[in-house]
């Protein structure tokens, strides 16, 4: 808004809705009020009142002194699993991996994938599974010649079980010993899928990471134009279609005239949508035709789609299996060593998302904010990521005049302008 | 619960390059002593569905790592390596000792928990008025509970039998007493044991840092606590304090001593500041004054702050 410091904005506190409860470090008092291992009816709590200035009075010293107390003791929790949740997975160093063989919980409708009679876990879902406390992975045992590694627990035979890995154990492993398989999970990836998978969504990777770059999405303009008249009323489709022959006059200005003008000739004009549509000089890409301005194939390219996110909505009848189009693609990139994209490659990045168009029936700026194609930048300063949305907005699909004599007046009844007032 | 004491200088992990710290004491620690407060980026176990309180590891930035370093106060040890060779290539002797001490563990921390649940249920019986069930719980609780001496009795001879078959210690080693409880099974926080703590190396190369560091150095010498600032459009963050009790008062934006920059970098950095009740701030390193500071100890960055005035 304009005129937002005009309302001296800055001697009010922001409004509720705007506090981010993630944006400052929370108070850890809340969270001693707790009990260790009964969390089960937790909410959230408010924000902290915090202080501006140090007064070095005892009681804000007592005060820092129990924060610091609160989040010493919320750090400290164990990861404990009892017989009955106990999840048993042991490492794989070939493939960086964990494998589980009898997976008994829910997470498994989210994450891994079976193969020979293992559940197979990436680093980045194992690693999440063990910082949860959800899961107890082993290192594996090293078989000595001459012996077995079959063992019986509980009358029955299972191999023998390793040391279990502590939570630096599966940093060091899934984070650092990446390099030796590639090196394809950085630990901005991870803290992206943490953060995200901690949220409540669905994420996998987009791909499988070891192709030079996810498949180009071409537009496919039959599809949808078969779609649009399968939606639409067909008689109205018709009408509409002999209309707009009709009414399309001379769209294109002679070369002659876009030299040294005018651009508008003389003659009869039924409509300023015609005249308009004349005084449009700038040419603009046409979005159904491929994707232009890509670069070649490369892994060392910053700039890829790395995760597609679902929302959990009816997460009951996901199925990893098929699961269709993501909700939300995510490009993680590391604030500290990846520049500003170039154009090139934020082409290059839109060009392998699918072409996405906003509701035709949404309003003008939720079209705008929509994009025909859009991507979610995550970028990761140290530990705390940024999400940045780009969308490839259309402007020339949103001709301005064509919005002329649509509906009520502006401001009236519509409701529009309702919001606007006196700055957020 | 009492704060343990840290020795120094205290190892910093290096995993894939990044600088992690995963004991809770050393995280204390550097809060306290060193108003460092890093970045904690784990899932806490039991609230992993929410993004507010965040727990261990704590995640370091270069500079900060490079400071405490330069400091003498920690060192960094390459975590993947000595993971490498401690646990991939650890012996059936020191995987079986380190097994039983975790069973060992696990049956307390599984008696303990037993024993809460059921002082819970007295508890609430007693609220209920239901003296005489709990008369009842009682007679029953002193045939489960093993008294301390007889509990330690029964776990040597366990040990014994595992140690001469030479055979890892059942998980059940808890119902072989007949005590009734299985023991938990524990994801412990760091390595270390059975890992030995890491030796000093004091010839690793320091991190590499951005040209910011001197402003960053320069704020932490000041006592203000900084944090990454990407979200807020510049380098750091910083407190007066510990941000677990305080507001930011800065964002600070580090700069070369010479370097031109847009004078609307200070319209953008100022308004931005100044809308979230913090002052921008940009700051660089006189290169002439480090050289001749070298001497009388003075601090050769400078450092100025912008606020919309708001008149």
């Amino acid at each position: 808004m304009a005129d937002y410091d005009e309302n001296l904005s800055h001697l009010r506190g922001p409004s509720a809705a705007d506090i981010d409860l993630d944006d400052e470090t929370q108070d850890f008092r809340f969270l001693s009020n707790l009990p260790t291992h009964d969390v089960k009816d937790l909410t959230l709590p408010k924000r902290g009142d915090k202080d501006f200035e140090s007064h070095a009075t005892s009681l804000q010293l007592s005060t820092l002194e129990a924060s610091r107390q609160a989040m010493h003791n919320a750090l400290s929790w164990p990861r404990i699993h009892t017989q009955k949740t106990h999840l048993l997975a042991t490492y794989h160093p070939e493939s960086n991996m964990a494998y589980v063989k009898k997976a008994k919980t829910q997470h498994f409708q989210t994450l891994g994938h079976f193969k020979a009679g293992k559940n197979w876990l990436l680093p980045e879902e194992a690693l999440f599974m063990i910082e949860r406390g959800s899961m107890d992975c082993r290192w594996p045992v090293q078989v000595e010649e001459g012996r077995t590694d079959i063992i019986v627990y509980d009358g029955q035979e299972e191999n023998e079980r390793g040391v279990p890995m502590s939570l630096q154990g599966a940093y060091a492993a899934f984070i650092g010993f990446e390099g030796g398989v590639g090196g394809k999970l950085t630990l901005e990836m991870y803290t992206v899928y943490a953060g995200l998978k901690r949220a409540g969504f669905i994420v996998f990777r987009a791909g499988d990471w070891d192709d030079e770059r996810l498949p180009i999405q071409y537009n496919e303009q039959d599809a949808r134009d078969g779609d649009k008249v399968k939606s639409g009323n067909w008689a109205f489709g018709f009408v509409a279609e002999i209309w707009r022959r009709l009414s399309r006059k001379e769209t294109e200005v002679p070369a002659d005239r876009l030299k040294c003008g005018p651009l508008l000739g003389s003659g009869l004009y039924r409509s300023y949508a015609d005249i308009y549509r004349l005084l449009q000089v700038i040419p603009t890409r046409d979005r159904n035709a491929p994707p232009e301005l890509i670069l070649p194939p490369d892994c060392s390219n910053p700039f890829r789609i790395t995760f597609d996110v679902y929302k959990t909505a009816g997460a009951g009848k996901f199925k990893k299996s098929t699961r269709g189009p993501p909700d939300y693609r995510i490009a993680v990139v590391n604030a500290r060593e990846t520049p500003v994209p170039t154009m090139a490659q934020l082409n290059d990045l839109l060009a392998t998302t699918p072409y996405d168009p906003p509701n035709p029936n949404g309003n003008l700026y939720q079209k705008l904010r929509h994009g025909s194609r859009n991507v979610i930048l995550a970028v990761v300063d140290n530990g705390i990521p940024s999400y940045i949305r780009v969308g490839d907005t259309p402007f020339t699909d949103e001709k301005l005049y064509k919005r002329l004599g649509r509906g009520p007046p502006r401001g009236k009844k519509s409701g529009r302008g309702r919001g606007r007032g006196r700055g957020g | 619960m009492a704060q343990t004491l840290v020795t120094e200088p205290f190892p910093i992990s290096r995993i894939a390059n990044r600088y992690l710290i995963f004991d809770v004491n050393i995280i204390s620690h550097i809060r306290r002593e060193h108003n460092i407060c890093g970045v904690l980026i784990g899932t806490i176990p039991n609230l992993s569905q929410q993004n507010v309180f965040l727990g261990i590891p704590m995640q370091l930035m270069p500079e900060e790592t490079r400071l405490l370093v330069e400091h003498g106060h920690a060192y960094i040890v390459e975590d993947a390596d000595a993971h490498k060779t401690g646990f991939m290539e650890m012996s059936r002797e020191d995987r079986l000792a380190f097994l039983r001490q975790m069973d060992k563990q696990g049956v307390e921390m599984a008696l303990d928990a037993k024993r809460r649940a059921a002082d819970k249920q007295e508890k609430v019986l007693k609220e209920k008025g239901l003296e005489r069930k709990i008369q009842e719980k009682n007679l029953r609780r002193t045939d489960i509970t093993p008294n301390p001496a007889t509990g330690e009795t029964s776990v040597g001879p366990s040990d014994e039998k595992s140690l001469s078959d030479s055979m890892p210690p059942s998980p059940t080693v808890g119902s072989a007493r007949g005590q009734k409880v299985a023991p938990y099974f524990i994801t412990p926080t760091t390595s270390h044991p059975p890992l030995p703590t890491p030796p000093l190396s004091p010839a690793a190369e320091l991190p590499k840092v951005p040209h910011t560091y001197p402003l960053f150095r320069h704020l932490q010498s000041k006592g203000y606590f900084s944090t990454p600032g990407l979200r807020f459009g510049c380098h750091y963050t910083a407190y007066p304090g510990d941000p677990l009790r305080f507001h930011s008062h800065f964002l600070a934006t580090g700069l070369d001593w010479d370097e031109e920059f847009e004078l609307l970098d200070i319209v953008g950095g100022g308004r931005l500041g100044t809308g979230v009740k913090k002052a921008y701030l940009i700051g660089g390193e006189d290169p002439e004054a480090k050289a001749s500071g070298k001497e009388d100890g003075s601090d050769p960055v400078r450092a100025f702050s912008i606020e919309w005035a708001g008149l």
